[in-house]
């Protein structure tokens, strides 16, 4: 009761008698998220903490699981493939980040203007989201074909003598893949950003104009920061998704040639339907949540630190 | 305020479970009833193979590429035609990734009955896990000789329970280019040959250059395509942690890929995405070692008017040291699945598929049956559209398996499959890849 | 005074926009040839564009050969109940992230964002069996509706949008006494045009591209999705490539027109407030 009093006396009292108004709003709020949160909590939230406490267990997925402690993070720290998917995730998650995040926040401001016929340039843009991987991975490897491929062509025309042999390379096979996913992505988050663009209160952008600021001015000094909310947005589901990479990757290479393209999620896949070994999956797993978590409360400081300026 | 909020979520709520009701397309489930134990006291009369003994009830079935391939829908058809009262429920998995929900369907505790292995990776995993029934009363109560199966049968007996029946077989076997041998003027391939006089061979059948040119062989891009031939004598498995055995073939690969160029290299197949029935049907290549299953593509290319090639079948190039028949192959196993409430029924269904009237109906669509004798091969030899002299070439006196039955064989078979791709794209030096191979081979089997 | 665009960085502005919609537009292009192709033609490189001999039976037998039909109205149902329930319930939940102060918010909000870094792979097998043996709903396109209604991805981008709104306006609106639904209701949900047409197109390419779901949770064929349905052209040991290609040709469809209606929405802000220029 003494948290209740404490409530009690910082905040006034409501008009509804009984009830605090920290009580109150606490309800309120909580009655907006609970519709969502019971379906969350029981088909995604149950299910995803079991399988993060598999990471200290062994589990074949079927008979009962022995408690191991730290033997699947022992494992999976000393194996040279895990070591060399972690390195890889990290490049692959740089590079897509960056470069997409620019991509889709250029393509936005490009697209965000009123001109006949842009709904299906914005639908062109967005259509490599859209496509099945099946058809993606198919067209690229014929792109990025060393022999005959569009793209060793165009090299070879603009003076490359040796062009890289691509998805038969170990060095280029990861660059490959990090271009055909920011290429696939960018139209998502340019869909973001351009949602976001529509936000800004276009008195503001006014005002600039009326202060004479160039365009570029106005969008460093009013866009640009009022969409921060959409930039964390991206910035977090890019990072996320780029980590958990896999269907595109798998379609184009497999994680090969040798594992030059066996990224954390394929690896974890590997640990789950090949191994059959849950808790050096879930581990791997438990790895990759950390990183992200990492990353995820970095981004809320800065969140706030913004909104509280 | 409270209880509007309250009614809202309550409607809410109610609107899902409603939403939930209506979208359960399903049928909830009509095999609750029992298997009627019609087969249980049979012993005395077992000389009657099918007394009419009516058999009634619902069995579910795994198994994958339904629509694509007719061989389980017709052994399913002869099953429920010779049964009458049982209806068969195919759950049909696209092949792609039938291990992946095979296992967890079994691991999520499904009430599958009967199910296939496609992979011979995943066998060893799901017996382990104590998720396929020991069929040894089964097979000792109806006295099933174990024997017509030439021995495959025994691959599956794992830790002394007898975990599956096999079902079909296929092995590897030469399949030729009548057209391009005719062109150079070279006799086609015999069913006594070895690798060596294979790769001879190969030379004298390459012709022409750029997009025209006729290769005298094509390995797919799989490990299998040559690791297989080191595997084929029997004496060694891709289970042992010394990987020596691999190098006069990868020799052999890589001299015909990169020196002779008499077979298409594998960074220009594995990047153009090329399929090997694509490659040897549009007739660029002459030779090409594949499976069993590969005649019915080309029986069903051919009629259907997109190939033209006049193709032959020859018995697998053997090595040095056995003699021809020696080849390496698959076995794909039905079992029962330990939860199932239907084990009895569940036996008929494994028992005719895997029976004589089970085998027939594959013979008879071309497909290698497990249970493979002398009358199956000639059944096999002359579905239409099966090249000539097909019986000779189908002759086997022994089947390696390409991946043994064993603890930890898939992860082995990645990581031969990540080491393959290196040594054939010439980035990394073969001895140096074999050392790699039987390191990480030790470690994987600890 | 802020009048129109100059002509010549209109027609600028059209040659790089075509420019990149040649690149992004390659593999619909692909697909279009080779859904017009014999198997054998579809790998060939150099590409041939144009099928010098158009197979357009491939359009016919997709139909023929699977219940194409029956496919596309099941992916339609899951999608269009799965895209309602998300866009009411994660708008709901959005609003309360960020506009309600109540304790434990955000570590409420933390852990749906958390969740959504850890991968199916890792998941998959428990939520299946909690689906098999608490629910008993494998096999039923409920199960399919209820697992992606509630992913914590359309919770965190409504909220991203909510956040922006002014709190002078939420608050001008309180004082008015409005309560708090009241003030989601008429102020907040009119201002997230943009952002709930973004939740709409992406929910609905996600559920109707969705593979792995139904392939995991369906068995009987008369459930089947269109992923499920183009797979079936796909054998062991022979692909259809011209059938596929030409069933996601005209799978992609419904995803375009979807994206076309919804997209008019990120106009509105312009039109309505007379930027121009």
């Amino acid at each position: 009761m003494a948290v209740k009093e404490k409530t009690e006396r910082k905040a006034r009292p409501s008009r509804k008698g009984g009830m605090t108004l920290r009580q109150r709003r606490t309800l309120v709020g909580l009655s907006f998220i609970t519709p969502n949160f019971i379906g969350f909590f029981v088909l995604n939230l149950i299910p995803i903490l079991f399988a993060l406490l598999l990471c200290f267990n062994r589990w074949d997925g079927f008979n009962p699981m022995e408690f191991v402690g730290l033997d699947n993070f022992r494992y999976i720290f000393t194996h040279k493939v895990f070591q060399q998917a972690v390195v890889k995730t990290v490049i692959f998650t740089v590079c897509s980040v960056v470069i997409t995040m620019l991509l889709s926040l250029g393509l936005a401001v490009l697209i965000n203007q009123k001109l006949k016929g842009i709904g299906i340039f914005r639908t062109a843009i967005f259509f490599p989201y859209v496509a099945s991987v099946v058809a993606v991975a198919a067209v690229w490897q014929m792109l990025f074909q060393k022999d005959m491929g569009l793209i060793n062509e165009i090299l070879r025309v603009l003076g490359v003598s040796d062009p890289p042999g691509w998805f038969a390379s170990t060095k280029w096979a990861l660059p490959g893949v990090i271009i055909v996913n920011i290429w696939k992505n960018m139209g998502y988050y340019m869909i973001i950003y351009l949602a976001a663009l529509q936000d800004i209160p276009t008195s503001l952008v006014e005002a600039g104009m009326i202060d004479g600021a160039t365009a570029w001015q106005r969008f460093w000094r009013i866009k640009w920061p009022l969409l921060r909310n959409a930039t964390f947005f991206v910035v977090m589901m890019l990072t996320i998704n780029s980590f958990k990479s896999f269907d595109l990757i798998y379609a184009l290479t497999e994680g090969g040639p040798g594992t030059a393209t066996t990224l954390l999620s394929q690896y974890i896949y590997n640990q789950s339907f090949i191994s059959w070994d849950y808790g050096r999956a879930s581990a791997a797993a438990m790895v990759l949540f950390a990183i992200v978590a990492v990353i995820t409360l970095f981004q809320f400081r800065l969140e706030k630190k913004f909104s509280n300026d | 305020m409270m209880k509007k909020l309250l009614s809202l979520v309550l409607a809410g709520a109610m609107c899902l479970s409603l939403l939930a009701g209506c979208t359960t397309g399903g049928t909830p489930d009509p095999t609750g009833t029992p298997a009627p134990p019609a087969t249980n006291p049979p012993a005395e009369q077992s000389e009657t193979p099918n007394e009419p003994a009516e058999l009634t009830g619902t069995l579910k079935v795994s198994l994958w590429d339904l629509a694509a391939d007719p061989i389980f829908a017709s052994v399913i058809k002869a099953f429920e035609n010779a049964n009458p009262g049982v209806t068969v429920e195919p759950i049909d998995i696209p092949s792609a990734d039938y291990g992946t929900k095979l296992s967890v369907m079994l691991n999520g505790g499904s009430d599958v009955d009967v199910f296939w292995v496609k992979d011979a990776n995943t066998i060893y995993p799901i017996a382990k896990r104590g998720q396929m029934a020991d069929l040894s009363s089964y097979i000792a109560r109806d006295s099933l000789d174990l024997g017509i199966y030439n021995g495959l049968a025994e691959n599956f007996n794992i830790d002394g329970k007898q975990v599956g029946i096999p079902f079909r077989t296929d092995y590897y076997i030469l399949f030729y280019n009548k057209d391009i041998f005719d062109a150079a003027g070279v006799e086609y391939p015999s069913n006594d040959m070895t690798w060596a006089e294979f790769e001879e061979l190969a030379k004298k059948v390459t012709m022409g250059e750029g997009v025209d040119k006729k290769y005298g062989a094509y390995f797919h891009t799989w490990q299998a395509c040559v690791e297989n031939w080191a595997v084929q004598d029997g004496q060694h498995t891709i289970m042992d942690t010394d990987y020596s055995f691999f190098k006069p073939y990868y020799e052999m690969v890589l001299r015909m890929q990169n020196d002779d160029k008499t077979c298409m290299d594998y960074g220009t197949v594995k990047t153009a995405n090329l399929h090997y029935s694509g490659v040897f049907s549009d007739g660029s290549v002459a030779m090409m070692p594949m499976g069993t299953w590969f005649s019915a593509t080309m029986i069903d290319k051919i009629n259907k008017g997109e190939s033209s090639v006049n193709w032959g079948i020859a018995t697998l190039p053997h090595p040095d040291n056995v003699e021809a028949g020696y080849t390496v192959g698959a076995t794909t196993p039905i079992c029962i699945n330990e939860a199932s409430p239907n084990k009895d029924l569940a036996w008929e269904f494994v028992k005719f598929v895997c029976g004589p009237e089970g085998a027939a109906t594959v013979a008879g669509l071309g497909g290698v049956p497990a249970l493979l004798d002398d009358a199956t091969l000639k059944v096999i030899s002359s579905v239409d559209g099966y090249p000539e002299g097909a019986l000779e070439a189908l002759q086997v006196k022994n089947i390696a398996l390409d991946r043994p039955i064993a603890d930890k064989v898939s992860e082995i078979d990645q990581m031969l499959g990540e080491q393959h791709s290196l040594i054939m794209l010439g980035e990394s030096d073969l001895d140096t890849v074999l050392a790699d191979m039987a390191e990480q081979s030790k470690s994987i089997q600890g | 005074m802020l009048n129109k665009i100059p002509v010549w960085r209109k027609v600028l502005l059209y040659v790089v926009l075509i420019l990149i919609c040649l690149v992004t537009l390659l593999p619909l292009l692909w697909m279009l040839s080779s859904s017009l192709k014999l198997d054998k033609d579809v790998f060939r490189i150099p590409i041939e564009w144009i099928p010098s001999d158009p197979a357009w039976s491939n359009y016919q037998r997709i139909w023929d050969q699977v219940p194409m039909l029956r496919f596309t109205f099941n992916t339609f149902k899951i999608t269009i109940i799965t895209t309602i329930i998300q866009v009411f319930t994660c708008s709901f939940a959005a609003y309360g992230f960020a506009k309600c102060q109540f304790r434990g918010r955000n570590l409420l909000f933390l852990i749906y964002v958390a969740t959504i870094a850890v991968p199916w792979q890792v998941y998959m097998l428990p939520q299946y069996s909690m689906m098999n043996n608490v629910f008993h709903m494998v096999d039923t396109h409920a199960v399919l509706i209820l697992l992606h209604s509630f992913d914590a991805f359309g919770v965190f981008l409504l909220r991203q949008f909510c956040m922006g709104i002014p709190n002078e306006l939420l608050e001008a609106a309180r004082i008015d006494g409005l309560s708090e639904y009241g003030v989601y209701r008429k102020i907040v949900l009119p201002q997230m045009g943009p952002s709930i047409a973004t939740l709409v197109i992406f929910t609905f390419v996600t559920n109707w591209n969705d593979f792995m779901g139904p392939m995991i949770y369906l068995n009987s064929t008369e459930l089947k999705t269109v992923q499920l349905g183009i797979r079936m052209f796909m054998g062991q040991y022979s692909t259809e490539y011209g059938l596929i290609m030409a069933a996601s040709v005209v799978s992609l469809i419904p995803v375009v027109i979807v994206f076309l209606i919804f997209q008019k929405q990120f106009v509105q802000g312009i039109a309505t407030s007379g930027l121009k220029g």
